[in-house]
């Protein structure tokens, strides 16, 4: 169904290691990542959406998608834990696919979970700040195919993966017991569970749609079918029979009148 | 003289006997449309609740049929019958058309209903009318449609009088232009306790409807007692008429009154005019989309239905039958939706059973709206309207026979009257006797001689003009009771093939949908169970102490040793006969906490909600009695101890989960 690898993330190799931009380049701060997501640059967000596919529309949806449902429910506290935990910054024309595979590899985020956390806050600060081109670029792409809509479930079960990792690794670095990040990033491990609820219920949901919309259409087809065969058995003459009949009845109960009338009246009349 | 005057007075009386005809008019506009008002929906219900099952009698069974026409002449409604032939042609036309035409126009209803409620929330449940172990009539639905939980069932029927020599009298009559419709509107009897859910009604129906309702609780009860939810399917309220026993009394309000009083809103009886510009559109071949009854009863019909709705609290009518839907599939869950659980695994389960209850909700109205195609839009409603349309020109033919009978009557009385007159001044008034000559006494007799005899001549023709005149009304009369009997004895063939046709095609769609609905249910219940986690919290059976009195009840529900502790449904029945079911929190097998509390006594059931101690009203209670509007009353260890401030809160328990350590 999907024509990128980005959701067979588990299946990622350690090569990724090697790309993987230095903890000397993240070291050097970047500005940008410190302004508000009330000001958007326009800049920054041209320069990061560069980094993402471009030449594969299937791809360049499911990435934007992927990113932005990664930012669901990131708030100002949750992000200055990210950028408290987080090693670095990552420069803004790092492809996107780079920085996703780093998150999702295990050795990554077993050696070195403050780099997993950078990444994802790189990805979360620019959904932050760019969510109307997110929105615009999600927009245009459906309206060329909306097609692209039906790969959302998998890939929410790929966010919440990504998510799961990130949670993982600030628990890792004991951001839960930090007094002033916890109650952040303990809310977002618990919302976690919600996300995770509302992901397989959708599964279930859609089967379910699948299941009815089949069973309904079949039912429909069969219960016409057969209206149709019992009407035509129907004998639609046995209605007009029955009124001709009351009709000759009535006729000839009016002829009996007129001569039980006839004969009384004159009974009566030869009286007087 | 003496004769003629005796003949007069026989005359006038067998014209007051045979009287003026009446013309069977009817009422153009419903008592349903002058006190309707038009509302959207604006309810809310929880997912797989159907808003409104329409129900009809479709079918009476061959064993039944005997033992139904008996029972339709033993209890008539709206007039005293002067003669009744349970074996006559023209009753058992009667009494079948009852039943065609009730599966005709409860289309009608059904329509007006979905274009006013949201897709797939009403159903169409034709009944097939049976006669029970016990010799009496009873009714069953022929498909699934009152599986699910509901908000309301409306019961119709298009009734007539059971005499076809009343036809063109004041009696109900549903045969032409005219539609008498017997109706009620019911709710689950928890939502509605002093009126055991019954809400409105057509007035000879309201006793039988509400004992109908009575037997409903009993039997829940019943199957409560022996731990299992149940929601079981009522008679048709016109079978429980229909059987004719002693109706259980609830108070009755005006059908225009909507106010808080809980009463049932009492519908009279009313031969409705159709429409007749529909009619006619009818003759023109326009069939498949006129529908008569719509802008003079159904429209108006289906405004009050939806303003109940608005009006009912939805979540209380559902609970039971979606507990009881929910219970079939997960028995661990079911008693638990009652009033919802704490238990954060609950939420998602019951969102999963839920979703799975509304595919069968909306794969169940596919069925409904197959049968109302099949029947309105296929052969037998084009019979139907056919019919309409020919007993449409009878009963135009017999108010024609009526004017004429009536322009008889009226010169025969006006013959009457001439020769009444003319005997009344008939002879002299002249004393002959106190003549003081004889030349005077001949005058006198020559002048009263010719009186007498120009009177008798004036008289003789007086008398037998109202006599030819009468002879015509009587005629009349006769011929045009013989145009009704002729059409009622000879359309029996007819009716009995559509009632064929109705048959298969209810059977076939049931049929159909059964298998296909079984296979459906099996597929959806390996996805329910595929998906499911483990709940913490789990319903279950054990003792309900209610007042700690030794008396031990049925608790479905939370439990804790044995004994109600958390949420869940207690009941318990005492040997009297009465009995109690509580809805809400417990504690040591006692109510404790938020709760809902009915008491079913011998006359009468209310209801009790507020917070409870031990088993005790405790605090600001709203109580809910027949006649009268809800109270708000002060209760202290379950005495009621004043009236409360209507702006004080009432505990209750379906504002949502309540946490146990709270009440502790």
């Amino acid at each position: 169904m999907r024509n990128w690898p980005v959701i067979t993330l588990t299946s990622l190799s350690l090569a990724v290691l090697m790309v993987m931009p230095a903890a000397a380049q993240m070291a050097e701060k970047s500005v940008v990542q410190d302004l508000p997501d009330v000001a958007p640059s326009q800049d920054y967000c041209i320069s990061v959406m560069s980094a993402f596919p471009n030449g594969d529309s299937v791809a360049r949806y499911q990435f934007f998608k992927l990113t932005e449902k990664m930012a669901v429910g990131s708030t100002p506290e949750f992000k200055a834990a990210l950028k408290h935990y987080g090693d670095g910054d990552v420069p803004p024309e790092t492809p996107v696919i780079k920085i996703i595979e780093a998150i999702a590899n295990p050795v990554m985020r077993q050696a070195a979970p403050e780099l997993t956390i950078a990444y994802m806050g790189h990805l979360v600060n620019f959904a932050g700040r760019c969510e109307t081109y997110i929105q615009g670029q999600v927009n245009s792409l459906l309206a060329y195919d909306a097609a692209f809509a039906n790969d959302d479930s998998v890939i929410s079960e790929d966010a919440l993966y990504l998510r799961q990792i990130l949670s993982d690794s600030l628990l890792r670095l004991k951001a839960d017991k930090d007094e002033r990040y916890s109650f952040a990033v303990n809310n977002y491990a618990t919302s976690l569970v919600a996300m995770r609820d509302d992901i397989e219920f959708a599964a279930y949901a859609k089967d379910i749609d699948e299941i009815e919309a089949l069973y309904m259409t079949d039912l429909d087809g069969r219960l016409a079918r057969s209206n149709d065969m019992i009407n035509s058995e129907m004998n639609r003459e046995t209605l007009g029979d029955a009124v001709s009949l009351s009709d000759d009845m009535n006729k000839q109960a009016k002829k009996q009148a007129d001569r039980d009338a006839i004969g009384t009246l004159l009974r009566i009349l030869n009286r007087y | 003289m003496s004769r003629k005057f005796i003949l007069t007075l026989l005359l006038g009386s067998s014209l007051c006997a045979t009287g003026c005809a009446t013309t069977a008019k009817g009422v153009s506009a419903s008592a349903m449309k002058s006190t309707a008002v038009a509302t959207p929906y604006r309810a809310a219900v929880p997912e797989g609740t159907t808003l409104a099952v329409v129900r009809y009698p479709a079918h009476v069974d061959t064993d039944a049929q005997d033992a139904f026409y008996k029972a339709f002449g033993q209890n008539a409604v709206g007039g005293q019958m002067s003669r009744y032939d349970a074996t006559s042609p023209e009753v058992q036309g009667l009494a079948d058309s009852i039943i065609l035409k009730s599966n005709y126009f409860a289309l009608s209803l059904y329509k007006e209903l979905a274009e006013r409620l949201p897709e797939h929330s009403v159903l169409l449940s034709p009944h097939l009318i049976k006669k029970g172990a016990d010799g009496k009539l009873t009714s069953e639905p022929m498909t699934q449609a009152e599986s699910l939980a509901n908000v309301v069932t409306v019961d119709f029927v298009s009734y007539t009088f059971p005499d076809s020599t009343k036809m063109m009298g004041k009696e109900p009559l549903t045969f032409g232009d005219l539609v008498t419709p017997l109706v009620t509107v019911k709710t689950d009897y928890r939502a509605a306790v002093p009126t055991q859910g019954l809400l409105l009604a057509s007035r000879p129906l309201i006793p039988h409807a509400a004992t109908n309702g009575k037997e409903g609780a009993t039997e829940t009860l019943a199957a409560m007692q022996s731990g299992r939810l149940a929601a079981p399917v009522p008679d048709l309220d016109f079978v429980a008429f229909l059987n004719g026993e002693a109706g259980f009394v609830v108070p009755q309000k005006p059908l225009a009154r909507t106010g808080d009083v809980n009463a049932v809103r009492s519908y009279g009886l009313e031969k409705v005019k159709l429409d007749g510009a529909a009619l006619n559109a009818l003759k023109e071949g326009q069939s498949g989309v006129i529908d008569p009854l719509e802008s003079t009863f159904s429209s108006a019909f289906a405004n009050q239905i939806v303003g109940i709705i608005n009006n009912t609290d939805t979540d209380i009518a559902a609970m039971a039958g979606r507990a009881a839907a929910i219970s079939q599939f997960d028995e661990s869950l079911g008693a638990l939706t009652l009033v919802g659980s704490e238990d954060p695994a609950y939420a998602t389960r019951l969102r999963y059973a839920e979703r799975l209850l509304e595919a069968e909700k909306n794969y169940l109205s596919v069925q409904s709206l197959r049968l109302f195609d099949g029947v309105h839009n296929g052969e037998m409603g084009a019979q139907v309207r056919d019919m309409l349309k020919a007993e449409y020109d009878i009963l135009e033919q017999r108010r024609s026979l009526a004017r004429k009978q009536n322009t008889a009557t009226a010169l025969a009385i006006l013959g009457a009257v001439a020769a009444g007159a003319a005997i009344a001044n008939g002879g002299s008034s002249d004393r002959c006797e106190d003549s003081r000559t004889q030349r005077e006494y001949n005058d006198c007799r020559r002048r009263a001689e010719r009186t007498d005899y120009g009177n008798s001549v004036l008289t003789n023709l007086a008398i037998q003009g109202a006599i030819v005149a009468a002879q015509e009304a009587m005629a009349t009369n006769r011929r045009s009771k013989a145009v009704g009997g002729n059409y009622l004895a000879s359309i029996a063939p007819a009716l009995e093939e559509q009632q064929t046709v109705q048959v298969s095609l209810i059977d076939s769609n049931e049929t159909i949908t059964a298998i296909r609905f079984e296979d459906l249910k099996e597929k959806l219940q390996t996805l329910y169970t595929k998906n499911q986690r483990s709940l913490d919290t789990v319903a279950t059976r054990c003792a309900y102490n209610h007042d700690g009195a030794v008396k031990i009840g049925t608790w479905m529900g939370v439990c804790d040793g044995g004994l109600a502790s958390g949420s869940g449904v207690g009941v318990l029945r005492n040997a009297d006969g009465t009995s109690i079911e509580y809805y809400g929190y417990a504690q040591n097998g006692r109510p404790s906490g938020p709760g809902y509390m009915i008491h079913h006594d011998a006359d009468q059931s209310y209801a009790v909600e507020g917070n409870f101690s031990a088993g005790l009203a405790n605090g600001v209670m709203r109580v809910s009695k027949s006649g009268q509007a809800d109270v708000l009353r002060n209760y202290q260890a379950g005495q009621d101890i004043g009236a409360a401030s209507s702006l004080e809160a009432v505990s209750s328990p379906f504002n949502g989960p309540v946490n146990m350590t709270a009440i502790n």
